[in-house]
Parts: structure tokens; sequence; C-alpha cells
């Protein structure tokens, strides 16, 4: 039975963490994706007000997520998943800015992942496509970019994982990086083969693929044994919602208007053995404090659902 | 580059000659006959009851009389559109009768003298693996007819839907229906068979329309052009839904593969919003938009087809080009009416007076790197200067080098 995951933004809390991983494990999950993210926020980055966090040291930082380490594994919660705080460029920001987030935060989360012993962590690559014309250019970046932390992720036994993102074009939503599955293969094989391990794979966030009209089951399938990680969630088609799978419909039938099955089938087809991993963290914002717990619950349901059906 | 208007702009097919009349004031000289006016989409879902209007024989015969009108004003129709299943048709049997239509289609094209067919790849009671070899047989089908009759067919992207949500469908994916357009052309021998991009279909999917025209280069012959609001289908006319700036990397991609083919301008659910009052007023304006996007599009093509180029004017827009083309197409120097910069430099050209103009190279052309076109222009006949080009930065090919970002 494949395993089940969850972000654990908005279910950890850094005085306690241990009772939140002791929640997740009476939900049903046995995995945890650690959000990182949540301690430098992007809509922060983005506005150029950077916390104080990650110029600690990182044996401050490995001390202040002691309690995390240990909570989780006392739980017997396995941190299968990290995600790196993004951007990690930020067109038109100050030089120092985009310095700090390279040199300071990319290598740092490095350290922190190392320090979880998790396998995979994922990142945003540089969306550039619409000031560099193409997207060629706009990845040339984010591989020079990866050449900062590659050697880490070796050294480490770390997989980065590039995952499918989208763009805002006059305030529509159309793809962004890495949003071509045979592209991402090319790629992927060849980093690999320059540094001789694996140490870039793919993370398929299927919100993200629905708002841009991806053909799941195709694009699933092209990658591979490339996919490393997920990102489950759903939303409306139109924004990034990170809600909880079928729960939007688009017609009176009130079927689901996000491809499950094509999931289901993409999963199957590449025998993913990897972990099932919701980024729900805003549906506990949604529903009130109080059904917290029933609501990881039916999100795990829902993961064995998709366990069982990709199974066979 | 060919600008086309489809005759979904000929709103009312009983009368044809008042909107026909319109299409031929605006200046258009050619039309795309979209057969999906006669034949809707949800038409092909009574197929074979009695509420059936699908009648093979007669839907070329239905379109005589606009044809005739638009023979009568001059305007070639240069292409025609099959008529469209839904993507979520109930109809699973019709891919024999789609067959049927695009044969009598393609030698109706040839009739007309028009050589260019777009078609809707098959998809409907079709595994999506077997697609692309469902869709390689029945365009070798189509592509022997149209290559009797020296016709292109050319296929067109399409949605899936899934329950309401639409996502990206046959030919979609621009790098597998290269793959297929090639097969085809290899087996029967001759470039018969293209692509026609549908704006509309990658806005709905999110697609990056400078990639897919990148990927497709030459086999790109047409592009359907309609503004969209990125959920819903809805045929309107372009920059009138939302921001300009979603146009900026489809012309940028028309641009980097010198596209040469044809921009068909579908507007006709914009015109049908507007009382019929006032729709003669509309077709002038179509007609703005398109010429803008062609203008837009071959903006380095017109550079490219002088020798050497002047600009005339010494602001912004002048830097813009010397930072994003000077290189490519370097001028002599920069002209400008303003008294106080002659003498003085930009971007390391001098600025003369318009008068410096009288002693240009017999093939250099005078490119306006102003808004006062029109005027500019003008200035330039009175002074007897014949090759005048004009530059625009609306839609630059990049915004600058990742150091300055």
């Amino acid at each position: 039975m494949l395993r089940l995951g969850v972000q654990t933004n908005n279910v950890i809390e850094d005085n306690c963490p241990q009772d939140g991983f002791a929640l997740l494990k009476r939900a049903g999950f046995s995995c945890a994706d650690f959000s990182l993210n949540g301690y430098l926020k992007n809509t922060d980055v983005y506005k150029s007000d950077i916390n104080q966090f990650f110029s600690r040291s990182v044996q401050d930082l490995e001390a202040f997520f002691g309690s995390h380490k240990q909570g989780a594994a006392e739980e017997g919660i396995l941190i299968s998943q990290m995600h790196m705080p993004y951007p990690i460029y930020v067109p038109g920001g100050d030089k120092e800015l985009n310095d700090y987030l390279r040199e300071v935060v990319a290598p740092k989360s490095m350290a922190l992942c190392s320090f979880f012993q998790c396998p995979y962590i994922v990142i945003h690559s540089y969306k550039l496509a619409l000031y560099l014309g193409s997207e060629r250019r706009e990845w040339e970046q984010t591989e020079q970019f990866l050449d900062t932390i590659l050697p880490m992720a070796k050294e480490m036994g770390i997989t980065i994982c590039i995952e499918n993102l989208y763009d805002s074009v006059g305030g529509h939503l159309v793809e962004g990086p890495c949003c071509n599955a045979v592209k991402a293969a090319e790629r992927i094989d060849r980093i690999n083969d320059k540094y001789h391990a694996e140490i870039l794979g793919f993370c398929f966030d299927t919100g993200h693929a629905n708002l841009i009209g991806v053909d799941f089951e195709n694009f699933i399938t092209i990658l591979g044994h490339r996919l490393k990680v997920l990102h489950i969630h759903d939303n409306d088609g139109r924004q990034d919602l990170h809600q909880i799978p079928f729960t939007f419909t688009a017609t009176r039938e009130n079927k689901s208007s996000t491809d499950w099955d094509g999931f289901i089938r993409g999963l199957r087809n590449i025998q993913f053995d990897g972990v099932l991993s919701f980024e729900t963290a805003p549906v506990l914002n949604a529903f009130p404090e109080g059904m917290k717990e029933t609501v990881l619950g039916f999100i795990a349901q829902i993961g064995k659902y998709f366990a069982e059906q990709i199974n066979g | 580059m060919k600008a086309s208007l489809s005759t979904t702009c000929i709103i009312d097919l009983n009368n044809p000659k008042k909107y026909m009349s319109y299409v031929s004031a605006a200046g258009f000289g050619s039309m795309m006959l979209d057969l999906g006016m006669l034949y809707a989409k949800s038409d092909f879902e009574d197929y074979g009851t009695k509420n059936s209007k699908c009648n093979v024989t007669e839907l070329c015969k239905q379109y005589d009389q606009l044809i005739e009108q638009s023979l009568k004003h001059s305007i070639q129709i240069d292409s025609m559109r099959m008529p469209q299943l839904k993507w979520d048709t109930k109809r699973e049997d019709l891919n024999g009768l789609l067959l049927q239509i695009g044969e009598k289609c393609i030698k109706a094209c040839s009739r007309l003298g028009c050589h260019y067919i777009i078609v809707q790849p098959l998809f409907s009671g079709i595994m999506k693996a077997d697609r692309y070899q469902e869709n390689y047989r029945y365009c070798l089908k189509l592509g022997e007819v149209a290559k009797e009759n020296n016709v292109y067919i050319l296929l067109e992207n399409q949605c899936d839907n899934i329950n309401g949500h639409l996502i990206r469908g046959m030919c979609s994916d621009v790098s597998a229906a290269s793959g297929l357009i090639d097969e085809i052309n290899r087996k029967l021998n001759s470039e018969v068979a293209g692509f026609c991009l549908n704006t509309e279909v990658c806005s709905l999917c999110g697609q990056d329309m400078g990639e897919m025209a990148a990927e497709l280069g030459n086999k790109l012959k047409a592009v359907l052009v309609k503004e969209r609001d990125g959920i819903h289908e809805t045929g309107r006319l372009p920059e009138t839904s939302g921001s300009n700036k979603k146009w900026l990397k489809m012309i940028r991609g028309l641009r980097k593969i010198e596209y040469d083919g044809m921009l068909i301008m579908d507007a006709g659910k914009t015109l049908l919003e507007f009382s019929h009052l006032l729709r003669s007023q509309m077709y002038p304006v179509i007609k703005s938009v398109t010429d803008f996007f062609c203008w837009q599009i071959e903006m380095e093509r017109h550079l490219k087809k002088y020798s050497n180029r002047v600009l005339f004017g010494a602001g912004k827009m002048c830097q813009n080009y010397m930072e994003y083309y000077g290189k490519n197409y370097p001028p002599l120097f920069v002209c400008d009416n303003n008294p106080q910069l002659w003498g003085t430099k930009v971007c390391g050209l001098h600025i003369k007076s318009p008068e410096a103009l009288q002693k240009l190279p017999k093939d250099c052309g005078v490119i306006i790197c102003n808004v006062f076109y029109k005027e500019i222009a003008e200035q330039l006949k009175v002074m007897g200067i014949k090759n005048i080009g004009s530059f625009n930065d609306e839609y630059l090919p990049e915004f600058a080098d990742l150091d300055k970002l």
C-alpha cells in the first residue's frame, strides 16, 4: 500500500511539534511534507520583507528544529519531502535580496533537509520566460541556480524536485516553468547523468496542472520514474485554492471537474511507489479548528482510496 | 502574412449581402468559410434522428448565397473550417460522417479556389492511447483527397472536456501534432498537412502560444485569433477582454518564426453582443485590430527588408529599438523634429535634423519610432521619402537581461 502524507503547515506548532505529528498519525498519515516555506513566506519575499529566520547559523536552525525531528520520530511520522522557501529569485528585486535567497536560504534549506533525513526537497524554478523571451532561457537561469545546490544534494543524498508551476499574464493563469513533461524528463536525465547521481527529480502538482488544463495521465506517464513526489490538491480550474480532491464540479451533473481518473491511471502506468502527499494546508483554514482532526482524517481516507485504485 | 476574417462575422446567413458589404467596406479581402455556422456543434448530437439538420449533400450548397456575395464584393474565400463536434459530445459514432464531410469539403475548397481546410482531429469514441493512430489514418484518407485537389489540411488544436472543465485535448501537444503532420506528409510524399493554431483553445488550456509557434515552425499555416476569458469558449474580438499583455507571447512566437501564414480573425460573438444598429461600425474596429496584430507580428520582417535604416524619433522607443534590435538592424543615425536634440547623441547615434533624410542612400528605410506615426509619415511623404517603416515597442522580444531585472 502506498504511504500517505500531508503538509505540516497548519498542523505542526513550533512550541509543541509532537502534538501535531500525533494528530497526523491519528488521522491516518505516516508521512509529512515539511513546510519549510512557512518560515519565509512567498508573500513577504515578493515584498522584500525578509525575516531573519534563515540568518541563523545551521547549528541554531538545527537546534530550533530538534523538537520537530524528535516529535516526528516519536510519533512514527517520516518527513518524506520538504518545500524550500520560494521564490528563490525575485525579478526586479534587489541584488541583496536575490543573493540572500540563493546563497543563504537555499543552502540552509538543503542542510535542514539533510538534518531531517528527508530524501526530497521541492523547489520552485525561476519564473522568467516573460522577461527573457523564452522558456529555454528561463530554464538556463534555473539550471545555473541548481548547479549551486546540486553538489550539496549529491553529498547529502537528497533529490531536488522541480515542480510544474503556473504564471499569471494579464490576470490570466498560464503555464509557467516545468510544464512540459518531455523537456523536464530530458533535463532531469541530462543533469543526473552529469552528476552521476539521481539528484534531480520531479514533483507533480495536481492543482497547478489543473489550472492550465494539463492532461494528468499523459504528463505523469512521460515523467515515469523521474516523478518522485506529489502535491495533491484540487481547485476550480481558475484559482490555486489547494482544496480537497473531488471538491469541485462544473456542471449540474456534479461530477468532479478535475481528472482524478487520469491521475490514478498515470500513477498506475508508472507503478508509482512514493508517497501520496496532500498539499492541502489551506483546507484547515476553511474548516473550524474543532474539525481539524476529522478533516485530516477525511483527506487520509481519500489518500487510501487513491492508493487502492493505483495498486489496482 | 495574409489577414482574413471568419464568416462567423456574417451573422445573418439569410441576409449575407448586408454584412458582406460591411466586411468589404472595412477593407477585408478574404474570409474563412466556417462550416460550423451551418452545422453547429450541437446539431451533430441529433444526427440520425428526425430532428437532425445534418445533410451532407446539402452542406456546401447552403453556402452558395454567401459565396456568391463574397465574389460580388471581391472577397476571396481562402480557407474553410470543417464543422466540429462538441468536446463533450455523447456521440461516438460520427467519425465516418466526419470523413465524408471532410472529403466533400476538400472538393468544395478546390472548386472555390481556396487552398486550406481546417480539420478537427477525431477524438470521440477513441481511447486516448489510440487517438494518434486513428488520426493518422483519418488524415491519410483526407490527405489523399486533398493532394488530388491541391488543398492543405490543417489540424486544429482541441480541448477535452472533463465534466465541464476544459483540458488539453488532441493536437494540444504540438510536439506530438508536429510528429503526426510529418508522418502524414512523408506517407503522402507531399506537404499536404499543416497546423492551425486556435488561440482560444490555447488560452482555455493556459498554453504558451509563443513556445507552441516556435515548436511548429513552418508547419503552422493558420492562426485562428479569438479573444477568450480563459474559462469558457467565447469567440470574442481580441483586446476586448482583460489585459492585452496576454497576446505578448503569441506575437513574440510568431515573430520569431517569421510567420507568413494566415491570420484569421473571429469576432462573431462580439458582433452578436452589439445591437444590429451598431454592428456596421464594428467592422472597421475588427479590421484595425487585425492590422495591428499583423503589424506587430511582421515588425522584424519590415526592419529586415531595408539594407540601411534611419530612425525617426529619439525618445524611449528609439532606445528600446537600439536595445533589442539595434545589433541586428543598426541604423545610420537618428533624426528628430526637436531642434534642441540636433547635434546630440542617443545610444551612441547622432541625432540630426529631418533635413538629413534628403541625402539617404536609395535602399535606406526611415523607421518611425514615435507614436505619432500618421503625422510623421505625412511629413516624410511631403519630403518625398518613399521607404517608410514603423517600429513599436509594445511587444518587445524580451524585457531585459537578467542583471537588469
